[in-house]
């Protein structure tokens, strides 16, 4: 009898211990890598069990709640994003986050017929939303500053190239032209006081996209400060934003995806408090006729930029900005983008990456930047 | 009595070593291991060590995933893009491929990287930009 009740007391315990293993991962879908990893190895140490309780909705004591991680998640304006949160109030923090990332999509999307977006481009002119109207205001900013590299009027010629609908091919010449008359962001008309917005050509339409995400983020970052999270990281498809530091102290490390393979980084950058956007060739393309066409379409010339860059990222504390300067400086190329950045050096840093395979960093981050390639450093 | 107790035991053993052997095959096994979701839901756990062919379907998609020589890529998929199968091959921390028409997404979980530095002093990224 008494060997009986030792082997069902030891085994007890076995079950239960599997059976959470299980139970944790079905539940938690939105769980970590690092707790799934706890769970799957079954080597989850104290400290990461409590990661997950404390996830959850049971108030924990001060020390554990305080690295207690919280990541979701979604699929979101056409990418894949995941959010993550530190601390007591990472779960509010990570759920209201995520309502905005769905809110804000739900605004901007070019495709979705009840966006704000997409009527105004139905109808040439509407009454936009603060954050619509925001966003149009930092935009056309933003064109004037890059000297129109950043354009939200390219629209109708993303569409010729069949972007937006994924359905590619090369436009003749006549439709480039026709388009490229309407890709002129300074015959956007927008008052800041009433929010109105207008176009001053017939079949003029513009797209966020090329800052939408970079906003997010920092809403994002807002919104965690709000709930009173202090360490935070999400990556939205790609574009990273960072709050504070990790919980241990230290600085966050991004690695940069090299444009020539996928395996690879260009580097490791260590942050806090910043946004880290990437932009190249790479990321949507299409080939034709054995010549591949990418998604940075130069506003000057209606075709793909060829400036001699295959990657740009900006590391900014404004995500908004890193967003929209990471595909204005792969317009630019390398020489002008140098330029741009010495003129607004207390905004961004940059690492920009030449077709033959030269690395150029800013000095402000040149030694945040870990890297086995040989490094020309930007000075002011 | 004596008997049935160690029938009893015997059995629970038998119990405990057939749940063994099933989380040992079903790739809850130590080491690198690729984590695959399907909207936000774990499909499954894989080691990175053994080479295998991981095929999805949900619904009315169909992925195939392939580990090969400890990494992992896709390898056929019938989504509209087809951008999942250029991805390339995954290893490292916090690589992913995603194919979002199916809201796939394969993600790489090393075991040892709790720590930001593994040997080599390799660093090891928070999360990618790209």
């Amino acid at each position: 009898m008494n060997f009986k009740k030792a082997l069902i007391v030891c085994l007890i315990p076995a079950f239960v211990i599997s059976g959470c293993g299980k139970t944790t991962k079905e539940e938690v879908n939105n769980t970590t890598n690092q707790e799934t990893l706890a769970q799957v190895s079954g080597q989850g140490t104290g400290q990461d069990t409590e990661k997950t309780e404390s996830s959850g909705t049971e108030a924990s004591s001060d020390d554990e709640s305080q690295d207690a991680e919280v990541s979701r998640d979604l699929f979101a304006m056409d990418t894949y994003m995941t959010l993550t949160a530190y601390g007591e109030h990472a779960q509010e923090a990570v759920d209201k986050a995520a309502e905005r990332v769905e809110a804000l999509d739900a605004l901007l999307s070019t495709g979705d017929e009840n966006s704000e977006i997409h009527q105004l481009n139905q109808k040439g002119e509407a009454t936009l939303s603060e954050d619509g109207g925001y966003l149009v205001e930092r935009a056309l900013e933003l064109y004037d500053k890059t000297e129109g590299a950043f354009d939200i009027a390219i629209y109708p010629v993303m569409q010729a190239w069949g972007f937006p609908t994924q359905e590619y091919h090369v436009p003749d010449d006549a439709t480039l032209k026709e388009k490229l008359i309407l890709a002129d962001a300074s015959k956007v008309n927008y008052d800041k006081d009433t929010r109105k917005i207008s176009f001053d050509r017939d079949g003029m339409e513009i797209d966020l996209g090329g800052i939408a995400k970079g906003y997010t983020s920092s809403q994002i970052m807002q919104i965690y400060q709000d709930c009173g999270v202090t360490s935070g990281l999400v990556n939205l498809g790609g574009n990273v934003q960072a709050l504070g530091c990790k919980t241990d102290g230290s600085k966050w490390k991004v690695a940069i995806q090299s444009p020539d393979d996928t395996e690879d980084y260009l580097g490791i950058l260590e942050i806090e408090n910043q946004a880290v956007i990437t932009s190249g060739g790479y990321e949507r393309y299409f080939e034709e006729d054995g010549v591949t066409y990418h998604h940075i379409i130069d506003p000057t010339t209606g075709y793909p930029a060829d400036s001699g860059l295959i990657s740009v990222t900006i590391v900014s504390d404004d995500g908004t900005l890193a967003d929209g300067l990471s595909t204005s400086l792969f317009i630019m190329g390398e020489e002008k983008a140098a330029q741009f950045w010495k003129e607004n050096s207390e905004k961004f840093e940059t690492i920009m990456e030449t077709a033959d395979g030269k690395l150029y960093v800013t000095e402000g981050i040149a030694d945040s930047l870990t890297t086995d390639m040989e490094v020309t450093v930007i000075n002011k | 009595m004596k008997k049935r107790d160690i029938l009893l035991a015997g059995g629970i053993v038998l119990v405990a070593l057939v749940m063994l052997l099933v989380m040992h095959v079903t790739g809850e096994t130590k080491g690198d291991q690729v984590q695959i979701t399907v909207n936000g839901e774990i499909y499954g756990t894989y080691p990175l060590e053994k080479d295998q062919t991981i095929e999805v379907t949900e619904g009315e998609f169909h992925n195939v995933i392939r580990i090969e020589n400890g990494q992992a890529y896709m390898k056929e998929a019938d989504c509209p893009d087809g951008y999942c199968k250029e991805q390339g091959r995954i290893s490292g921390q916090k690589q992913t491929i995603v194919c979002l028409p199916h809201k796939l997404v394969v993600e790489v979980i090393r075991q040892n990287d709790t720590d930001s530095k593994t040997a080599g002093d390799e660093l090891v990224p928070d999360t990618i930009a790209k």
